[in-house]
């Protein structure tokens, strides 16, 4: 049965609003023209027409298939374009690519979430999956850390969370503003009051590189196996196919083989925090 | 095997004639040494034959260095290409496990193969920098072409590999049945002389496997050295038959235009926030063979680097990464 | 309050020790409570207990200069602080000030050195403690520096 899709092809997918998350954050609501769905954790390469594209993962429920959010930062040329974006136009979507998260493995389990600054936006995808069988969940604990208040997106979300049966989420910053009464400190720090079952447990890690770095040699010294801890691993994807090479890391495909990662599969590749 | 023969002038009236079917690509001799041309009435009697080796590989035809991979449309008309030594035919394999996955199929790269038959040469002298023997590679082709091609006196001898090669040659009327024992002798001679040859001159160059070990555990101050004459200019990623790296450019109405690049361009891993894993010079440069003798083979079962030689050729800084091999052989003080 | 060696066991930091050796902690200790905006102790006070945080929340930091404080970071519920307690010249590195209400337990910290060279496993396993949570303390002051430097 020969295969006729192009795999290069975007669908296009109409903006329909933009949510101001912070300064230099803002979250895309898309209707795709054609139908499509993700898994939580796997990303998709959003283009603004004619001008480039970047990978994205999906900051929506995978369970809500009639649209998808994807929470962008300006950090460069197609991004800052992104922002000047208004509701109504069009922009490309290609994807889902690469290897999620696996819910199925996490049922029974305790999951620690540890997540910082933007990698909140994956993790929030991965939330929402996660109350979709919470049932079949022994507890999620999420820890997030932005550098400051202002910079912590998706705010009702904390206390959303901690109305939810089964979950609890905390929150530090690494500078205080007016106003702010939680914790102070790196993320790390929150997992000093956690409780959790080691035995039972898995953790889950998304973040800037220094703070996976961090937050994974802090999970190893808990006690926490090299397969119990999932890294999403952001790295240059660009065709999203495992084929143009530029998301390499050691022998793998970031964007096949990955972005979700356990760390025993990671452990021997050089520079993975770079 | 199965060797078929045909008289020169025969072919060379056959060839014209499937010109009305086929585009046709075929090494040639010019005023350089050898490179594809496409075949017209007036240099089909410039068809190489028997020698190493055109100087573009076989990557050209099969992923151009830049095309519409959005509204451009997949080839349909059905083609050859003559002269393609076993090394390329060779680095086609790990192409075909890139972009023929089951997963995410390039329809392009599929529809050029598909409607493309292989014709190579066997190799029976070497250019200078030939090594594919060090690699497991035999300068002639039984395996993965469709059709070998060989010279002698003014008969054009031919063995045919796949059934898509017999189903070519059948269009041919005035081919037979090769039954001369001395001919096929003298090639099977000819064959052992060529690896001799091969082999002898690359002494001392580790095998592929090998090649890997050593890679992986060089200091960094071998790259260092290595690396002083690199412009970064690609050449060596351009011309080789396995670098396949590519860059999607976004055109307007949604347009993607695939445009081969090389990780030996500074900025090949650098992200919007600005960091680049890649931009010293020596990391680059190491980059490249991490690539081709450590990682690819941890992820795919075809050759990474056939030993055709090129990139030693090619490079405007006459860096030889065989020398840089040899001297990290084990054995050598 | 009353603590007994079960609401011990609760704590994390307590794991590992005996019964025996939890009863000899309490009888080394006391409750202490502290309202919002109160300081426990300043940088280069000589302190004479170690502590515990039982609830509430803590943020600790250094001073540049009288009145110019800086906080460093929040001390979360089951964390030990003031170890500087246990070790010469006993100078607190560090400030601390109560952020909402508090409750800590106070340890005496020249009866635990006297327990810690009495006992071997007791002194083993509560300068492992210690070293633990100093550890931890300048990694993340490590991850903090990173940060700021990428800034």
């Amino acid at each position: 049965m020969t295969n006729t899709k192009n795999i290069y092809k975007p669908i296009k997918a109409k903006l329909t609003e933009v949510i101001d998350e912070s300064p230099l954050i803002k979250t895309f609501v898309l209707v795709p023209e054609e139908e499509f769905s993700f898994g939580t954790g796997q990303f998709i390469e959003l283009s603004v027409d004619g001008i480039g594209e970047a990978p994205f993962t999906p900051s929506s429920s995978p369970h809500v298939t009639d649209k998808l959010e994807v929470t962008v930062m300006k950090t460069g040329y197609v991004t800052e374009i992104m922002h000047s974006l208004k509701p109504g136009v069009y922009m490309g979507v290609r994807g889902p690519f690469g290897r999620g998260y696996p819910v199925e493995v996490f049922y029974g389990k305790e999951v620690l979430i540890l997540g910082g600054g933007c990698g909140l936006a994956p993790i929030r995808s991965l939330l929402y999956a996660l109350e979709h069988v919470k049932d079949n969940l022994e507890k999620v604990i999420l820890c997030y850390g932005s550098k400051t208040p202002s910079d912590c997106i998706y705010k009702p979300l904390f206390s959303r969370l901690n109305s939810i049966e089964k979950f609890e989420a905390y929150r530090t910053v690494d500078r205080v503003e007016e106003g702010w009464d939680g914790s102070v400190g790196v993320v790390t720090t929150l997992l000093n009051k956690i409780k959790i079952n080691l035995m039972n447990s898995i953790a889950v890690v998304c973040g800037p590189p220094i703070m996976m770095k961090f937050g994974t040699i802090r999970l190893l010294e808990m006690g926490y196996k090299d397969d119990q801890i999932y890294l999403s691993m952001e790295k240059n994807m660009s065709c999203g196919l495992g084929k143009c090479g530029h998301c390499m890391m050691g022998e793998f495909f970031v964007c096949k083989d990955g972005p979700v990662f356990t760390y025993n599969e990671l452990r021997n590749t050089p520079d993975i925090w770079k | 095997m199965q060797y078929l023969s045909i008289k020169k002038e025969e072919w060379d009236k056959a060839i014209e004639q499937l010109l009305l079917s086929y585009i046709i690509f075929a090494a040639v001799d010019n005023e350089f040494g050898i490179d594809y041309e496409i075949v017209n009435s007036e240099n089909i009697g410039r068809i190489s034959y028997n020698k190493a080796k055109p100087a573009t590989s076989l990557k050209t035809f099969f992923l151009p260095v830049k095309e519409n991979v959005t509204s451009g449309a997949p080839l349909k008309k059905q083609r050859v290409i003559i002269g393609a030594p076993n090394c390329d035919i060779q680095g086609l394999k790990l192409l075909d496990e890139i972009y023929l996955d089951k997963d995410f199929n390039d329809i392009f790269y599929r529809e050029r193969r598909e409607n493309t038959i292989l014709i190579s040469i066997d190799c029976f002298d070497k250019q200078e920098h030939c090594h594919c023997t060090s690699y497991g590679i035999k300068p002639w082709s039984d395996a993965d072409a469709d059709l070998a091609m060989i010279r002698t006196g003014d008969l054009i001898v031919l063995r045919i590999i796949s059934p898509k090669g017999q189903d070519f040659v059948n269009q041919f009327s005035l081919v037979q049945a090769l039954r001369d024992e001395n001919i096929i002798s003298e090639i099977d001679k000819a064959h052992k002389k060529a690896e001799s040859l091969l082999i002898e001159s690359n002494k001392g160059l580790p095998d592929y496997k090998a090649t890997g070990i050593i890679v992986k555990n060089a200091g960094d101050e071998i790259w260092k050295r290595y690396s002083a004459r690199c412009v970064s200019c690609g050449a060596c990623a351009t011309i080789c038959p396995t670098c396949t790296c590519f860059l999607l450019i976004d055109k307007p109405g949604f347009e993607k235009i695939k445009q081969l690049d090389a990780c030996q361009y500074p900025g090949f891993e650098r992200v919007a926030g600005g960091e680049d894993s890649l931009n010293e010079l020596p990391r680059r440069f190491r980059n490249r063979y991490m690539c081709k003798y450590v990682w690819k083979p941890q992820k795919f079962s075809s050759i990474a680097c056939t030993g055709c030689g090129r990139c030693i050729e090619a490079c405007i800084g006459k860096i030889n990464k065989n020398e840089l091999f040899m001297e990290l052989a084990p054995g050598r003080s | 309050m009353k603590l007994t060696i079960d609401d011990l066991k609760k704590i994390r930091f307590f794991e590992g020790y005996s019964d025996k050796q939890l009863e000899t902690i309490l009888m080394m200790s006391s409750i202490k409570e502290f309202k919002v905006k109160d300081i426990l102790f300043e940088q280069y006070d000589e302190l004479s207990e170690v502590y515990v945080l039982l609830e509430g929340s803590l943020s600790l930091g250094i001073s540049l200069a009288k009145e110019k404080r800086i906080h460093l970071g929040s001390i979360e519920e089951g964390q030990l602080f003031s170890w500087s307690a246990v070790f010469t010249p006993y100078i607190s590195t560090a400030w601390v000030m109560a952020m909402a209400p508090a409750k800590v337990i106070a340890i005496d910290a020249k009866r635990l050195n006297n327990e810690i060279e009495k006992d071997c496993d007791f002194g083993f396993k509560t300068m492992s403690k210690i070293a633990q949570t100093i550890s931890h303390r300048l990694s993340d002051t490590r991850f903090q520096l990173m940060n700021q430097m990428i800034l």
